[in-house]
């Protein structure tokens, strides 16, 4: 009885960063932790092999330094930036533009998701916007949304919000559909309430898909809110490179640069240990 | 599916299949939106009715100047989609074959694949020019979902079918037309069919920030010259493009199984 309606074809894309879960038994435990130090260390040894890379490249004068300041340049004022008003006044601008949108997007996904999964029809009418929309196309729409609500945080977060919403509501769907049907037949015949139905089986049972739906919601969220600060905004991280690089202030536009870049490198990593936690112990 | 359910109930079953079918009801949501957007444009001048737009953008396809700037952005678009597809498929088979490669370069990758990319293109613009930094963009963002979906699915490839290719003596060459292409070719076009809209969106977005041609420019010069109708009319045009392209691709993947 599981429709295969909404995106199921999308899932590889979509989940996919699940590294290797090998068998959980103990013998093969020190080879899974060797993986996990191989992967960590390289990743590190690669961001090191290139700013190292960067620092070398002008020194040696194989470009100026306008074209890519050392990093030995960029660091210092990286250091200064955290000092500044300025700084903290714009991240706090993108902080509360993407956490706005994370909220709203992943609830409305959640229940985009839940409406989809209960009306299938609905579902299938959908499925095409969501999948051919899937979520980054919407910035293109930014410049009719500030005709209609204005240059503010507004225009930023409804847009924002759709977007996360999108993976959110696709993954639920997809998760809900994947479940067996004999859980929902438990249910029944525990006479579980809606709620009970819900809350004991349903979500626990799709948990990794809406846990995937949120991390991407995340990811979705934060990249949207910068690509738009980044067209056109009065404030924001996004905002703020754009207008360094029109006063040509490199160094600085660096250090925004590099500090953008940091920040969401941070929130992958983050997103990707939450997921791990929240799903421990299952089988994938 | 659909088939089942009509057969158990036969009574209301012509109605169900005209409603369950997903065209009819997705034009039936898309005539929606076209009517919710025409009533706010009565609200509000400054959103063109969607008869207007469809008018302006009709004016502006008979104009050369913005048949030049449709005709750069469509190439740098296929150019990026082109390249990024290339890079992403090709990282993406290496990544699939080689556990080593994998686990060295994924987590690099899905931190990559996270960031907002636009913000390099201040790093790029120095490097590649005005012409070719839209491009490197939209390879940039073409990338990752080629490359990603193009390596799960390798590695998905069910065991036997290495087997089968082992014992009839397939050379590598062989291997990667006959068994892995038709293995992975859902998820190669699944990773396609986001190229293209990134593609779209990775070049008009820098053509948002700066260029000299294209219909990013099309669309923040009518802003800010307080052309709405022009605008609306350019941005529905990309949007309804890419929208048409994913869809015949996703019913394409849809019919593979």
């Amino acid at each position: 009885m599981t429709t295969s309606y909404v995106a199921a074809d999308d899932l590889p894309t979509e989940t996919m960063p699940e590294p290797e879960r090998q068998p959980n038994t103990t013998e093969r435990r020190p080879r899974r932790m060797g993986n996990l130090v191989l992967s960590v260390s390289s990743t590190v040894g690669l961001i090191v092999l290139f700013t190292a890379f960067c620092e070398v490249g002008v020194r040696a004068g194989l470009w100026k330094e306008s074209v890519l300041p050392a990093p030995s340049t960029i660091f210092p004022t990286l250091a200064t930036l955290l000092t500044k008003g300025q700084f903290w006044e714009d991240a706090g601008r993108t902080g509360f533009e993407v956490a706005i949108a994370i909220v709203f997007g992943s609830l409305l996904g959640f229940a985009a998701g839940l409406v989809f999964w209960k009306a299938p029809l609905i579902g299938r009418i959908f499925e095409p916007y969501l999948v051919s929309f899937y979520a980054v196309p919407l910035v293109l729409f930014y410049p009719v949304m500030i005709v209609l609500v204005g240059i503010n945080a507004m225009s930023v977060i409804i847009l924002a919000t759709i977007m996360a919403a999108i993976p959110m509501a696709l993954n639920t769907a997809v998760g809900l559909n994947a479940m067996p049907p004999v859980y929902m037949k438990l249910a029944r015949s525990l006479k579980a309430s809606p709620g009970q139905a819900l809350f004991a089986i349903a979500i626990p049972a799709a948990g990794p898909f809406i846990v995937a739906g949120l991390r991407l919601a995340v990811v979705y969220a934060l990249i949207g809110a910068i690509a738009m600060e980044f067209t056109t905004a009065q404030a924001g991280l996004g905002y703020r490179i754009r207008y360094l690089y029109e006063v040509f202030d490199n160094n600085q536009m660096f250090a925004y640069i590099v500090m953008v870049l940091a920040l969401s490198l941070i929130l992958t990593v983050l997103l990707a240990i939450v997921e791990r936690m929240l799903l421990r112990g299952r089988n994938l | 599916m659909t088939a089942t359910l009509t057969e158990v109930r036969p009574r209301s079953a012509r109605m169900r299949s005209v409603l369950g079918n997903q065209f009819v009801g997705s034009a039936l949501l898309a005539l929606l939106v076209a009517v919710g957007w025409e009533v706010l444009s009565g609200l509000t001048f400054v959103i063109p009715s969607p008869v207007e737009t469809l008018l302006v953008l009709f004016r502006n396809l008979s104009d050369p100047t913005y048949l030049f700037d449709v005709r750069i952005t469509a190439q740098s678009v296929l150019l990026a989609f082109v390249i990024g597809t290339a890079i992403g498929g090709g990282t993406g088979l290496l990544l699939g074959l080689s556990q080593r490669l994998r686990l060295i370069f994924e987590p690099l990758i899905i931190i990559l694949n996270g960031i907002p990319k636009i913000v390099l293109y201040p790093v790029l613009l120095p490097i590649f020019s005005l012409t070719g930094s839209k491009v490197v963009m939209g390879v940039l963002f073409a990338l990752f979902p080629v490359l990603i979906n193009v390596s799960t699915g390798v590695r998905e490839i069910p065991r036997v079918y290495w087997k089968l290719g082992k014992s009839v003596r397939a050379n590598p060459w062989q291997m990667l037309v006959h068994i892995i292409f038709p293995a992975i070719r859902r998820p190669l076009l699944t990773g396609i069919r986001l190229a293209v809209s990134l593609a779209v969106v990775g070049v008009v977005l820098s053509e948002f920030f700066a260029t000299r041609r294209g219909l990013g420019r099309v669309v923040l010069q009518s802003y800010s010259h307080g052309d709405y109708p022009s605008m609306v009319a350019t941005i529905m045009l990309l949007i309804t493009i890419s929208f048409a392209i994913s869809i015949a691709l996703w019913q394409w993947e849809r019919r593979i199984h």
